[in-house]
């Protein structure tokens, strides 16, 4: 169970925050022993390929769009994709009411992440970007998202949801 | 009505178990306070205290439009409510969950107007306003005519709406403070905003 990367986009389709987690204490062993290739830590390779996180960014928007509207044509106007799978990953996505779209990237093996994802909204992203009188209304750029205790909160609480569990 | 009686129960709900409250008297001086100021300030062109009502209004729609956009969200974090299938249930969950858990006030959804797919519009009636309390009119003649004073709840509902993709238009058409028998807000619907596109790469 590790968690690889989280990001937010904003109605206006933009990336507003991305956070990429080194790799987790309870990471398996690394592979090959010191590789050059696992200072990424558990990213699996598809990942780590992607020269840049702008590159990135927009393919991971580009999908869950995609898969937003197919679920959507298939499934009825009300029906959310909610993760898919790879072989190497599983993306986890929830949107709110107000089209805030939560995608998270973790190891497949990892179960239902809605709560979790729901959580870090209604506790850490309401309570700490959307109450900060510092923090614009829109967040153009990202501006005002990353602040101390989102970035704190956010960590804490994954520290929490991916601790080792023996 | 099913829905509505659904939405009055998860207003109470929320109300009693998930809001920080704090004394109404505090929340009306300082409002009272907000508007008073905005009365010494913005004045008509070339007068020293003659009160440009309208530019009040104006203002006080242009603060809560910019409260609206950021109450939203904490709204949908609170109450848990999902999408609604159409504007009467916005009507009612505006009236009975939002201005419950804000203001614990329920204003009467009334004058419904227009069907599904078609203009629609509807008021909200309030027999008690918290804002409006212990309220009086400055004596210059116009202020009964041209202020609207609690103007600032349109743009609340303007500004939170708009984040749900709605597009709507809201105005107090009547004030017990100006002297009607009611306090009422018309609200608009005036188009559904649709999902943004992400810009073409290319």
């Amino acid at each position: 169970m590790s968690v690889f990367s989280f990001y937010i986009f904003d109605r206006h389709t933009e990336c507003i925050y991305s956070k990429r987690f080194a790799a987790s204490n309870n990471a398996p062993p690394p592979r090959g022993a010191a590789g050059g290739g696992i200072q990424n830590g558990d990213v699996p390779a598809s990942l780590r390929k992607a020269s840049k996180d702008l590159d990135e960014t927009k393919l991971i928007f580009g999908t869950i769009f995609s898969l937003r509207r197919m679920a959507r044509q298939l499934g009825g106007a009300d029906d959310q994709f909610l993760s898919y799978r790879t072989g190497e990953y599983k993306l986890h996505y929830f949107e709110t009411p107000t089209q805030l779209k939560l995608v998270m990237l973790t190891s497949p093996n990892v179960g239902n992440m809605r709560t979790v994802l729901h959580q870090i909204w209604a506790t850490l992203f309401v309570e700490y970007v959307v109450k900060s009188p510092l923090a614009p209304a829109e967040h153009t750029g990202g501006k005002g998202v990353a602040n101390e205790l989102f970035e704190g909160g956010l960590e804490r609480f994954m520290e929490a949801v991916f601790r080792p569990q023996q | 009505m099913a829905s509505s009686s659904k939405a009055a129960r998860l207003g109470e709900e929320v109300w009693k178990s998930r809001v920080d409250k704090i004394n109404a008297e505090v929340l009306t001086l300082t409002y009272g306070t907000i508007v008073a100021q905005l009365c010494r300030d913005l004045t008509l062109p070339a007068t020293a205290n003659k009160t440009d009502y309208a530019a009040v209004n104006a203002e006080l729609d242009r603060m809560g439009y910019n409260i609206g956009l950021r109450l939203i969200e904490d709204f949908l974090a609170k109450s848990n409510t999902g999408t609604c299938s159409s504007f009467r249930e916005t009507a009612e969950v505006i009236s009975k969950v939002g201005f419950k858990m804000f203001l614990n006030v329920v204003p009467q959804v009334t004058n419904w107007q227009g069907v599904e797919g078609k203009p629609q519009a509807f008021g909200l009636v309030f027999e008690e306003n918290p804002l409006a309390e212990f309220v009086e009119y400055p004596d210059d003649g116009r202020a009964q005519d041209e202020l609207w004073y609690s103007n600032i709840l349109c743009g609340v509902i303007r500004g939170a709406l708009e984040m749900v993709q709605m597009q709507i238009e809201a105005h107090f058409v009547t004030d017990v403070l100006r002297g009607n028998d009611t306090t009422e807000m018309r609200v608009t619907l005036v188009r559904y905003i649709e999902d943004e596109m992400p810009p073409d790469d290319e």
